[in-house]
């Protein structure tokens, strides 16, 4: 093949600061933490160690939420118009300050630049922006019976889109007038905690906002406080099951947004240089950390051979390396834990039969890595084409009539999303009301918007974050 | 001359059927006593599957037709007013008490049956996101829900526990202790009004009996807990639930859009708008 050869354009890492030790953000301020405990965050491209952080125990957890308490006294005085200014003025600062948070972003988890620049920043501070301006209509939303805070909630988010997480969780709990004790993922903390400056930049009252670190022992002295009202979780299925009968019998409020295995069909009619271009972006978007990919290809049969010959050509110009390269399309895998899981996953995938096309690229000394990858000749009870891989992995699967395409991208426990590719509109609307997803793309794939809601079917979870349904998981129908 | 005693039976897939256990267990009136059919964990399943292929019947009807079969139960109640009054008699509640009672839940089935063909308008809408594209969030039915009513003797909470779940497609598996002959009787009605065999089943019985099973098995999407139930037993529920993240209810709201939200999911649907 006869590739452009590109210059390097590598962002500077020096607009960012990072320190050498940090403490929790409770109450207004970093505190050290009273376990004393601490785990290095790495740069998943480098292997370098970034910074460490504090591995949040029982007594930090309970500080916490105290302080959220606290700070719930002072949030429900403060007028909706008020809570609405402070919300707006935190989207500005995101704003002025996105290209700073961009490159911590790639840095700690090695999303390419161009995507934590490009897609995450600006939706972040959309979305403060976005629900800031319902936190003075929320009588509006849903009608007054359904209006009310829960309180203090805990809040656990995952390493993929680590700010996008925090802002799909903060900004609408903030907007409906809950106190928040807020953990981030133990592998991408470091935006989290810049964050937490901002809301001390901006004044939002003490204990409004609070940040613990650490890894999963810390998450679940959260979600085992007996104070907090509401839990709010994004992540694995298994861990979503955890929380769930974690806290079987209490009266706490649960989200979910868990796992997914989404389905992505091009029929036969489909515009197909379009859809080879929303399938590549569907399943290497994010090195394939994307709950929502479309990790399954399902083709008519028909135009099978043509459609991968189109989407190896185009795999191939996919460039894989530092994230901080402007060229970057695909940065490093976020761990060595999820290199293993995938590396385990595409193995067994060849030993069931499955036939592997990974592209030809030179991959970095340092830092961990996986190649882009399609799988054809699958069957679909091959692991490969069931269980998540979270990872750029694409499992192809081949069907002949509409009634047999809804019935393989439903057979799966989950249903979070899903993708359609045809030219005739009543097919993608006959799709759509058949396929179990909480979203559907029609001839796009991967777009995101804080005004649109997003969650999952059956074992993806429930409850909504984005728009007006997003408002639902944080208010309490008084009866 | 003898007075016939009618034998209450469960009702299942459009049928009227006794527990495959022949357990049964009683419920004394003022001048009855009745025998009624205890529900075996088996005679779950089979309600379950019989609410499989209820909701695919029920929910394929079009929003108009599911609002008037809802409205012809109205008019099923209304023709047999008399004798709901004094089957609450029997249970123990005044005349009056009775008769509001009775046209309370028949004013509960109307707004439900008018709300058939209007919530979603209520309930989805158009986003406006930030790009050329078309992107709308409906909504659509769980599936299979298990909905277990109050105790207290009344019809109107009754077909509370049913109809939030129907209006929105859902299919329904009510199941009821004390308020057993009320619901087996009130099956005779839903029998007269055109539902779909499978689409609201009606069983009684110890809920302790099925518990673990209500929230183990996958086919029942979401479970509605109307009554005041102890801990231990939601306790049971919610961990069983939790393997297939099913959608757990505790006492949900009775009325107004509140009362429909559980039992819906958000789709949304994006196309990006072009030439």
């Amino acid at each position: 093949m006869n590739n452009w050869e590109y210059a390097e354009s590598i962002e500077s890492e020096k607009i960012v600061k990072i320190e050498k030790k940090y403490g929790h953000f409770i109450n207004g301020e970093f505190v050290s933490p009273n376990s004393k405990k601490y785990l290095d965050t790495i740069s998943p491209s480098s292997e370098e160690v970034l910074s460490s952080i504090s591995i949040g125990n029982e007594k930090d957890v309970d500080f916490a939420v105290n302080a959220a308490k606290e700070g719930l006294k002072q949030w429900s005085k403060t007028s909706p118009s008020e809570r609405s200014k402070y919300l707006f003025k935190l989207a500005r600062l995101i704003q002025e300050r996105s290209r700073e948070f961009a490159v911590l972003e790639s840095l700690d988890g090695g999303k390419p630049i161009k995507e934590s620049r490009d897609f995450d920043l600006p939706q972040v501070a959309q979305n403060f922006f976005y629900y800031a301006g319902w936190a003075d209509k929320i009588d509006l939303a849903w009608g007054s019976g359904i209006s009310k805070p829960y309180g203090v909630v805990g809040q656990i988010i995952p390493w993929n889109f680590p700010l996008l997480m925090l802002s799909w969780k903060v900004a609408p709990a903030l907007a409906t007038g809950n106190t928040v004790v807020l953990k981030p993922a133990e592998t991408t903390p470091l935006t989290a905690l810049l964050f937490a400056e901002l809301c001390d930049e901006v004044g939002l009252p003490k204990g409004v906002f609070n940040l613990i670190t650490g890894d999963g022992t810390t998450g679940s002295e959260l979600v085992n406080h007996k104070d907090i009202k509401k839990i709010a979780f994004t992540g694995s299925t298994s861990v979503g099951k955890y929380i769930q009968k974690s806290l079987a019998g209490r009266d706490v409020g649960l989200t979910l947004e868990l796992g997914g295995k989404a389905a992505n069909i091009v029929y036969n009619d489909a515009a197909l240089d379009e859809a080879v271009e929303g399938v590549v972006n569907g399943i290497f978007f994010n090195q394939g950390h994307v709950c929502c990919a479309g990790s399954r290809l399902l083709v008519q049969e028909d135009i099978h051979d043509v459609f991968i010959n189109k989407l190896e050509k185009r795999m191939q110009t996919l460039r894989v390396g530092n994230p901080l390269d402007k060229n970057t399309d695909i940065g490093a895998i976020n761990s060595k834990d999820q290199l293993d899981k995938i590396t385990d996953l595409v193995n067994e995938g060849v030993s069931d039969g499955g036939e592997l096309f990974q592209i030809e690229c030179e991959l970095p000394k340092n830092g961990f890595w996986f190649k882009p990858s399609l799988f054809t000749g699958v069957q679909a009870n091959y692991k490969i084409a069931t269980e998540e891989i979270f990872g750029p992995v694409l499992t192809t699967l081949t069907f002949r009539t509409p009634d047999e395409a809804v019935e393989i991208a439903n057979n799966t426990e989950y249903g979070l999303s899903a993708g359609i590719w045809t030219e005739k509109g009543s097919k993608i609307l006959w799709t759509a009301d058949r396929l179990d997803a909480g979203v559907i793309w029609a001839n796009t794939f991967n777009k995101f918007d804080p005004a649109s809601p997003f969650g999952g079917y059956k074992e993806s979870g429930f409850g909504r974050e984005g728009g007006r349904h997003g408002l639902l998981s944080y208010l309490k129908a008084s009866s | 001359m003898t007075e016939v005693k009618k034998t209450y039976k469960h009702y299942v897939d459009g049928k009227f059927v006794r527990s495959e256990s022949g357990k049964v267990y009683a419920i004394d009136l003022k001048k009855e006593k009745y025998e009624i059919p205890l529900t075996s964990k088996k005679d779950l399943r089979d309600a379950v599957t019989s609410s499989k292929a209820g909701f695919a019947k029920w929910n394929s009807l079009t929003m108009y037709n599911k609002s008037q079969i809802l409205y012809r139960l109205s008019e099923m109640i209304e023709g047999n007013k008399e004798s709901y009054i004094s089957l609450l008699q029997q249970h123990g509640l005044t005349k009056n008490d009775s008769k509001n009672d009775v046209e309370d839940a028949v004013n509960t089935i109307i707004w439900y049956a008018g709300i058939v063909d209007k919530w979603e308008q209520l309930t989805g809408n158009l986003n406006p996101v930030a790009g050329d594209y078309f992107n709308i969030s409906h909504q659509e039915p769980i599936g299979v829900t298990f909905s277990l009513s109050s105790d207290d003797i009344s019809l109107n909470s009754l077909v509370k526990s049913f109809l939030p779940a129907m209006s929105v497609g859902c299919s329904v598996i009510s199941f009821t202790n004390q308020n057993a002959v009320l619901a087996l009787k009130l099956s005779e009605d839903i029998n007269n009004s055109d539902f779909p065999s499978g689409s609201l089943n009606i069983l009684t019985g110890n809920f302790e009996n099925i518990v673990e099973d209500v929230g183990a098995h996958v086919e029942i999407r979401l479970a509605a807990i109307y009554s005041n139930i102890s801990n231990d037993l939601l306790e049971t529920l919610d961990v069983k639930g939790s393997d297939s993240v099913k959608r757990i209810v505790n006492l949900p709201s009775d009325e107004g859009l509140g009362s429909i939200i559980p039992f819906v999911e958000t789709k949304t649907v994006w196309h990006p708008k072009g030439q």
